[in-house]
């Protein structure tokens, strides 16, 4: 079954190799955005699957964008799992309180970002 | 994954650290001249804040592209920026001691 995830992170590197993992690995389609509010109007647009949201971001930062996007109702129930470097165990459990779905932390490993995302979502496709 | 798969992430990786090895410097070239701000004074609260973003943005990135170590000494420079107190030389001894242990982990891997 084929996926769309949306990527979400100012970071076109960080982007351009999530993307290229999540493609490769499980075939999944996916959508990027540079911003949170970009982000929200593609998720708006296209109601993806999933959504890999960055945390530290200018602007509307990742937490910010996640309430925006539970407040709207097409893309409330979108799962969405939060992306950071590596945080202190207070502010992962502040993430985590928010209701995402998962806290992953960057660097992440490109040849298995998409198996931890299916694992994390209950997705056996790959 | 199929090896298929894994040489096409490889070879592609490899691509991308060529466009973002010259990012990555000038991450590195931010966190220096942030720590050279701050020696000059230490209560600089714009030099901390450029530094400390800079050391987290090398922090995500310098692992996935293969360089854990890179990840491990910037997250470390990153925590030493983020306490509210002035830097002692002992901190600013200890980040240029990063810094320059980044630019060995970068110079290790070059643009391929």
């Amino acid at each position: 079954m084929s996926r769309r995830v949306l990527i979400i992170d100012d970071e076109e590197d960080i982007r351009e190799v999530a993307a290229l993992s999540l493609e490769t690995v499980a075939g999944w389609d996916v959508l990027v955005a540079a911003s949170g509010a970009a982000g929200i109007i593609k998720a708006r647009e296209s109601h993806p699957d999933a959504i890999l949201l960055d945390v530290m971001m200018p602007g509307m930062d990742g937490p910010t964008t996640f309430r925006e996007l539970r407040s709207l109702p097409e893309t409330a129930n979108i799962p969405v799992i939060l992306l950071t470097a590596k945080v202190q165990a207070a502010d992962q459990k502040r993430f985590s309180d928010l209701g995402v779905v998962k806290v992953m932390f960057k660097p992440f490993d490109p040849l298995v970002l998409a198996q931890e995302i299916a694992a994390t979502l209950g997705w056996q496709e790959i | 994954m199929t090896e298929d798969a894994a040489a096409k992430i490889a070879a592609r990786l490899s691509e991308l650290w060529r466009t973002s090895r010259p990012t990555v410097l000038e991450r590195l070239n931010l966190l220096r001249s942030a720590c050279d701000s701050l020696a000059q004074n230490p209560a600089d609260e714009e030099a901390r804040a450029t530094g400390r973003e800079a050391a987290h943005k090398l922090s995500g990135v310098l692992g996935v592209f293969g360089l854990p170590q890179g990840s491990e000494i910037a997250a470390s420079a990153e925590h030493r920026l983020m306490s509210p107190e002035p830097l002692t030389a002992d901190d600013l001894s200890g980040l240029r001691e990063r810094i320059a242990d980044l630019d060995a982990v970068i110079a290790s891997k070059p643009e391929g």
